[in-house]
């Protein structure tokens, strides 16, 4: 037994921990659970635990599967959730003869990371997270009317205000016991909306930590009597929530997109790394914006892009280069603008290392900055909707040979039938705007 | 978990010493003393820095050689020899510990402790305390005001390194060799994104205590 189960084990016994959650998320990155036991975590270590597997295959799934959930020592992490004593551990799902289950996103991202660390790069991201607070539904029922947001309701007997900062407080404090490094700020462009910044750390750990957050985040707002909500466009006429995501790729100490010279945005390489995450944005959109509503955030602007364009100044670029500090080689990064909270980073993040990566490989060409001067600029529009968006990933050779035909067609799949669902939805637009008038 | 290496060429007191440490809680392994400071990877795994070297043979100026491996000079070395050994040569004075044989299990870890202390100034048994920031190093658990705060396994390692060396400045790769094994190819941000998880989880009283050393690397300070 490795001295890492020997950790867990100990202190599963230590801290009377009763049962620990194995974690792992589907195709569409929405996190799955199931408990073992402390009595049979030994078990667990050493074999693995089996489940079906047409659980990772989202909404679209078939028939059953025999899988194995190899629980990662290394990710054991005693929870800080109020009242019982938790712990989690991340899971690799793979086939009872050992291979990785082709659709566990998690294992998708460590190929493509790996790839990368066999020529000695490491990615590197930060995130900015933007959600929603609202008050609870009255019934479950009311899900679908207009949420009523925190700031403007007399529902509570709190402030609004004091509502929102207890919420900051602990959600900051949950995230930095489970080793989230955190910075959090009230958000002013729409009420009730929040964003927090978690700190730069390797690709793998930022996914296990956004996966993280989101339970977090839900589990605060569910001790407050308020709810929290990731949906990429919740309301009209404000603005929705974003997953503002900084890249930074690394060769052993040395951050590749640092340009030594100070006129230049990006170093050679990573103009090209960046020209390679432009040049494949439109088939990477399926992915970065998957839910039919996330198009509603990127249609109406408000600071969301709306074609592949970078900028060091503008506000809705699909990526930001933010200005380079002389000496300041650490900060040299991009800020790719269109991911929103409700994305599966696993595929997000494997599907940008591989689009800049193939970008340095074949010396792709960084087009003009968008000056957002109101001139022309050539820069390829984003897909319009789900449907446009699926139909580019399916074709996406990138996509394919990064995260495997398996996870893509059961992607797509996904992504179709989501399409077929809305697309036969009457909504409440129509009804308005067509019942008295037609 | 701590890991003891035993240095000899005598594959049946290398079984004995390593049954000793086993029940002490240290997990050993056998170096050859062929030559070779670190132990063969038959077993596959990557080989950390061990928390103590028990030199039963000094075929090789093992001690000596220890002392000037820029990885392995701050181990504490535990040097066995017999009365007829006892000479005054160089290895006795290499060593930070010596056990005359025979001995008893009871007094190998009385200069096991010994030793550590003298290398890490870790306190008596276990347990180290910094302020109210307390680790148990047999139970893996650490406290803060008494309270439980909780580490993944490598956040742990790193602590624990750092405590036990306080006061000292460790580079990046120092840490990295130390904490994740030679061979891990993560790379040295690794270290610096495990510091700024282990000061989150330590709160703002002690995340001061693991200073960074610009360009050079970290300290942790008592």
């Amino acid at each position: 037994m490795g001295h890492d189960e020997t950790y867990v084990l100990r202190t599963v016994e230590e801290r009377g921990v009763r049962f620990v959650r194995l974690w792992f998320v589907d195709v569409l990155g929405l996190p799955k659970s199931f408990a073992v036991p402390a009595g049979e975590l030994e078990a667990a270590l050493d074999e693995g635990i089996g489940l079906d597997g047409s659980a990772l295959e989202g909404f679209a799934r078939a028939r059953e599967r025999d899988v194995i959930a190899h629980p990662d020592p290394r990710s054991f992490q005693v929870l800080p959730w109020r009242d019982e004593v938790v712990a989690r551990m991340f899971c690799d799902i793979r086939l009872p003869d050992g291979a990785a289950f082709p659709v566990d996103s998690r294992q998708a991202l460590r190929r493509a990371l790996d790839g990368a660390a066999d020529l000695g790069l490491t990615l590197q991201v930060g995130c900015e997270v933007e959600f929603f607070l609202f008050a609870e539904p009255a019934a479950d029922d009311d899900l679908g009317a207009v949420p009523r947001t925190l700031d403007r309701g007399a529902y509570f007997d709190l402030t609004p205000q004091d509502v929102g900062s207890d919420f900051r407080r602990r959600t900051i404090d949950l995230l930095e016991r489970m080793g989230i490094p955190v910075k959090a700020s009230h958000h002013e462009n729409a009420p009730s909306q929040h964003e927090i910044h978690l700190k730069h750390t390797d690709a793998l750990s930022m996914a296990d930590a956004l996966t993280t957050f989101r339970m977090a985040v839900r589990q605060v707002a569910r001790e407050l009597g308020v709810y929290a909500t990731f949906m990429p466009k919740p309301l009209d006429g404000v603005p929705g929530s974003g997953l503002h995501a900084h890249f930074s790729l690394f060769d052993g100490d040395r951050n590749v997109f640092f340009a030594s010279d100070a006129k230049e945005p990006l170093s050679e390489p990573g103009r090209r790394f960046l020209a390679g995450v432009l040049a494949h944005a439109g088939e990477m959109t399926a992915v970065t914006n998957q839910w039919v509503n996330s198009y509603k955030r990127l249609a109406t602007g408000m600071e969301a892009p709306e074609r592949a364009s970078w900028t060091r100044h503008g506000r809705s670029g699909l990526v930001r280069v933010p200005a380079g500090r002389p000496g300041k080689e650490e900060a040299a990064r991009i800020e790719l603008r269109s991911p929103d909270p409700a994305c599966n980073p696993y595929l997000v993040f494997a599907l940008v290392l591989a689009a800049g990566l193939r970008g340095i490989e074949r010396g792709y060409q960084l087009g003009a900055e968008d000056l957002e001067d109101g001139g022309p600029h050539e820069a390829m529009p984003l897909p319009e909707d789900l449907r446009i968006a699926t139909e580019l990933f399916d074709r996406s050779e990138l996509a394919r040979e990064t995260l495997g035909d398996r996870l893509c067609d059961w992607y797509v799949s996904n992504k179709r039938a989501e399409w077929e669902a809305y697309r036969t939805t009457v909504t409440e637009y129509e009804r308005r705007r067509y019942l008295a008038l037609l | 978990m701590s890991d003891a290496w035993i240095y000899t060429r005598d594959a049946g007191d290398a079984s004995w010493a390593a049954k000793l440490l086993a029940e002490l809680g240290f997990s050993p392994r056998r170096v050859r003393a062929n030559g070779t400071l670190r132990p063969g990877d038959a077993d596959g795994a990557p080989a950390r820095r061990p928390d103590v070297a028990l030199v039963l043979d000094d075929e090789g100026d093992v001690c000596a050689r220890l002392r000037l491996d820029d990885e392995l000079c701050h181990v504490p070395v535990i040097l066995g020899v017999s009365a007829d050994e006892l000479n005054g040569g160089g290895a006795v004075l290499d060593a930070h510990e010596l056990l005359v044989a025979p001995f008893t299990a009871a007094e190998l870890e009385a200069r096991i402790a010994r030793a550590r202390r003298q290398v890490n100034g870790v306190e008596h048994g276990d347990v180290v305390r910094v302020g109210s920031l307390e680790v148990n190093l047999a139970t893996y658990q650490v406290t803060l005001d008494r309270r439980p705060i909780d580490f993944t396994y490598m956040e742990y390692e790193l602590l624990k390194f750092l405590v036990t060396h306080p006061g000292r400045v460790f580079s990046r790769e120092a840490l990295l060799s130390g904490v994740w094994g030679y061979d891990y190819y993560g790379g040295a941000r690794t270290v610096d994104v495990h510091v700024r998880r282990v000061r989150a989880k330590l709160g703002q009283e002690h995340a001061a205590r693991i200073q960074t050393v610009r360009s050079v690397g970290y300290r942790f300070d008592k």
